[in-house]
């Protein structure tokens, strides 16, 4: 009796359970079919409704709902190199060294630097903390900082993605240093990735002087020209390596030129310049007299390598560096190109300050801009920045692209400033919820990425109800067949596997994927496994003589250990699956568990209590 | 004579992995995928030659699922975020104006990552063998779990040489290794053992009753006992799988076609290989014991 009451319990919860995704769906449907203001009117009334049984629903997996999966991966050797004081070259070496092993292989970060540092015979406190403090102790601080940092940037990813206004977002850790974020229904990847990606590190950098900007830049073009004694006093920088650096310049130019080398023969007055100005056949200096290069948008990243070049960069004076400008501008002619800005490296303010970001609309130029607010110590700052460079540019910088470098006109001592710059009122909006989220602490990498579109998550919701609709009724019908009205009490045990499946999967918020679905059909059959043991059983009970109650019981008896090992197998490997999987595949394990366990409580228990009812009403079931 | 048809089969799936190799998935491997949706058919050809104008000619560009106007893009090259596949789509847009596209599906997994999931994957699968070989000696014999676990090793290892034989000659099936797949390998070792345990329960139960006959007469009447269910249940799962198959959906085509084919060896292997071992070893351990 008590099993009765038992089983009537679980299938009264697993409807409460599924009752919500019922309701959800005709909501939905009922939706579909209204038009403009029923459609608001009958929002209104059932909204409360609506969203309760949209957040209680079988929540569906990316792949089948459509939407985007991200791994965010926490740069923490950038971390480390920014937290780092008194950097030299041994330390920007030795970064340098971990980058790259980092790239293919995985490794405690910390720990690695540590270790390099050791085997320099180098101690930590010279680049961190006090001069006093050992090793140890700032490997320990440094390990704090970086968890913290993670932490940071989670809360950051969390914010910009609620601001977004992306429904039932997934933001987890993992590991260290990674965080996947889950954002289902989303359509434009694009604007996700931009969301996701960027530090959103705001700088402020003055611009080179240009006079000292035009010197690096005629010193690049004769160290290309393949004329490195100039009588530049920064071209005796690479002085000391003149061997090595006078093959360089092959490399450096080929690499400029890359393919568009003029021939020896070549005499014409376009290769003439190319051989004896390189550089600035790409990189053309402004008329104006600012100190910024242009450069079209089909060389930028050609010259983008060439300014990385090690022998390159040695040319450049300290505390100095190439920035480009994050868009193309246009000229009066409508041509496009990049404007290459020389600025101080060491910024004068960072994004730190910003209390507040607003985007909205020049009201000069009807163009974007992003307007922000600085606390207290921050409007010091700029105060006393702007009032003493009147007359010079600064430049704005976000994750190294240049947004604007206006001429300082005065002093400005509220506080305040803008970024303009943007093409779109969309893209001002979204630097305005990544400045107002915050900086980044350190830079994020996407290092996984998968979207699914709607139109293949809708038609992976069909491929999944028609293979389970068909494997039931197939499996149902093969049983009716071959075991006859005993086949028709395993089909019942069947809906209610399917039922409890579905059923603790809502209660537990457990999402369903396409390969959960796959899991699901497995249930089914496997499910007839445990029916066929113990029916096979009953038959050769049957067969020796016992009656059919009894035949009944010693069935379900002699199977259990069977049923019982078979299953734990599965659901083993199944755990194991579950550990090791991500996203869709873990749906799978889920699912799988969840059905096996089902249908061992439907193959087993509902079975034969319904076989009980039958022989006490003395309605036999057959065996044959 | 059936360990050499066993030895035979497990053989020639070595053979075929080492010389044809396996497709990996870009799970494992890193990379870029892309499946368009195209709204009129497009060469394959063609589209390799726009790809190839943008460094990208050595793409893996194939059928995608049953729709002809379906195509996966697919490239180990790495770029700086979403840098390739926005070449890829742009180069699309630019070389077939007249064709519009939708992007149905879009993966994107950093090198580091693929290495760790090919790792991931392979401890998943010691595990699992592990795990079983314990449970099974705890619940039977020592023997028995080795029994299973040879059993299963074999199934595993014929199915993957499957996977290599036929991969690229099936059409519209995609098998090469991807999650799901080594999804498919672990749910197969769980399913393949039970038929294993089926037996094994039997067997024991009949040592106990009739003590008086041998262990391989007592291992042939389990066997002959347990055999309609075994056909049963395997033609039961089977079934379904080919329902999968044929309508769950590309992503699990290629899930289903391994399981199916581990079924029909892990039936195979239950009824011939594993008792067998069983019997072997504990006739040579007698013998060592006897000497």
């Amino acid at each position: 009796m008590t099993r009765i009451i038992l089983i009537l319990l679980a299938v009264a919860a697993s409807i409460v359970f599924l009752w919500p995704t019922y309701k959800d769906y005709s909501y939905r449907k009922h939706l579909s079919v209204l038009t403009g203001k029923d459609s608001s009117a009958y929002l209104e009334q059932n909204r409360d409704d609506m969203l309760a049984a949209r957040s209680k629903r079988i929540k569906l997996g990316l792949d089948l709902q459509g939407g985007m999966r991200v791994v965010l991966e926490v740069d923490i050797i950038q971390l480390l190199d920014d937290l780092a004081k008194n950097k030299d070259d041994n330390f920007n070496a030795i970064i340098k060294e971990i980058r790259a092993e980092s790239s293919t292989n995985e490794f405690p970060i910390i720990a690695a630097l540590a270790k390099k540092f050791q085997d320099r015979g180098i101690r930590m406190s010279r680049y961190y903390g006090n001069i006093r403090d050992d090793d140890s102790k700032i490997i320990k601080n440094l390990e704090d900082e970086s968890d913290k940092g993670v932490d940071r940037a989670i809360e950051i990813v969390r914010n910009r993605v609620d601001q977004y206004g992306v429904s039932e977002p997934t933001i987890q850790k993992q590991g260290g240093k990674r965080v996947i974020v889950e954002l289902p229904g989303v359509k434009d990847e694009n604007e996700v990735s931009e969301l996701l990606r960027g530090t959103a590190k705001l700088e402020f950098k003055m611009v080179k002087d240009p006079a000292i900007t035009y010197k690096v830049m005629d010193a690049i073009d004769k160290f290309l020209a393949g004329k490195t004694e100039g009588d530049s006093a920064l071209a005796a920088n690479t002085a000391g390596e003149t061997d090595t650096v006078k093959q360089k310049p092959k490399d450096a130019l080929s690499e400029l030129t890359g393919g568009q080398a003029p021939t020896a023969q070549d005499t014409s007055k376009r290769a003439q310049f190319l051989r004896e100005h390189p550089f600035f056949t790409y990189v053309s200096p402004d008329q104006r007299g600012s100190g910024d290069g242009y450069v079209e948008p089909k060389n930028k990243e050609r010259v983008t390598r060439l300014l990385e070049r090690e022998e390159v960069k040695k040319i450049l004076p300290p505390d100095f560096e190439f920035i480009w400008s994050a868009k193309a501008e246009q000229f009066r002619d409508g041509s496009k190109f990049y404007r290459l800005t020389a600025v101080k490296s060491t910024p004068e303010l960072t994004g730190g300050v910003i209390t507040n970001a607003r985007a909205s609309i020049d009201p000069e130029d009807s163009r974007p801009v992003v307007n922000m607010e600085m606390n207290s110590e921050g409007s010091r700052d700029w105060a006393r920045i702007t009032g003493a460079n009147i007359g010079k540019r600064i430049a704005i910088i976000m994750d190294n692209s240049c947004f604007s470098s206006p001429v300082v006109q005065s002093k400005i001592s509220g506080g305040r400033s803008r970024i303009t710059g943007m093409d779109t009122p969309s893209e001002a909006r979204l630097l305005e919820i990544v400045l107002k989220a915050g900086a980044l602490p350190a830079p994020v990498t996407i290092i996984e990425r998968r979207s699914v579109g709607p139109s293949l998550g809708e038609d992976s919701i069909h491929a999944g109800l028609t293979s389970t609709m068909l494997a039931f009724i197939l499996t149902a019908l093969f049983m009716v067949i071959y075991y006859k009205n005993a086949g028709v009490v395993a089909d019942f045990a069947l809906l209610f596997l399917v039922l409890f499946t579905l059923g603790v999967m809502a209660a537990f918020q457990a999402t369903l994927t396409l390969p959960g679905i796959a899991a699901l059909v497995l249930s089914i059959g496997v499910a007839v496994d445990t029916n066929v043991l113990v029916y096979e059983r009953i038959r050769e009970e049957l067969e020796g003589g016992k009656t059919l109650r009894a035949a009944i019981d010693a069935g379900y008896k002699k199977a259990f250990t069977a049923i019982f090992d078979s299953n734990v197998t599965t659901l083993l490997t199944a755990t194991v699956l579950y550990q090791f999987g991500t996203g869709p595949i873990q749906g799978f394990a889920l699912t799988l568990i969840i059905g096996v366990l089902a249908s061992l409580f439907s193959g087993l228990v509902i079975t034969h209590v319904i076989f009980n009812i039958m022989t006490e009403r003395g309605w036999n079931p057959k065996f044959e | 004579m059936w360990y050499a048809i066993s030895s035979v089969m497990v053989l020639v799936g070595i053979v075929s992995v080492v010389f044809k190799g396996i497709e990996y998935g870009i799970d494992f491997r890193g990379g870029t995928e892309l499946v368009i949706g195209f709204s009129s058919k497009v060469a394959v050809s063609d589209i390799r030659v726009a790809l190839d104008k943008v460094g990208l000619g050595k793409s893996e560009i194939k059928s995608y699922g049953s729709d002809e106007n379906n195509l996966l893009i697919r490239t180990v090259e790495q770029g700086e975020g979403t840098t390739i596949s926005d070449k890829i789509k742009l180069t699309l847009q630019q070389s077939f104006p007249n064709v519009t596209f939708e992007v149905l599906k879009e993966n994107r997994i950093g090198p580091k990552v693929g290495k760790e999931l090919r790792l991931d994957a392979l401890y998943a699968v010691l595990c699992s063998f592990i795990a079983v070989l314990i449970y099974i000696a705890f619940r039977f014999r020592y023997t028995y779990g080795l029994g299973a676990v040879i059993a299963t090793v074999h199934d595993v290892f014929t199915t993957f040489g499957f996977l290599s034989i036929l991969n690229g000659l099936v059409p519209g099936v995609n098998l090469e290794i991807s999650q799901e797949v080594i999804a498919a390998f672990l749910t197969l070792i769980g399913l393949s053992v039970n038929d294993t345990v089926v037996i094994f329960d039997r067997i024991r139960e009949n040592e106990k009753v009739h003590r008086s006959l041998s262990l391989s007469e007592v291992m042939n009447k389990s066997l002959n006992e347990t055999l309609s269910r075994t056909i049963i249940t395997s033609g039961t799962i089977f079934l379904v799988l080919l329902i999968l198959i044929i309508f769950g959906g590309e992503v699990n085509r290629g899930f289903a076609f391994t399981m199916a084919f581990g079924i029909v060896t892990g039936t195979y292997s239950s009824i011939y290989v594993a008792s067998a071992f069983v019997l072997d070893w504990s006739i040579h351990v007698q013998k060592k014991k006897i000497s």
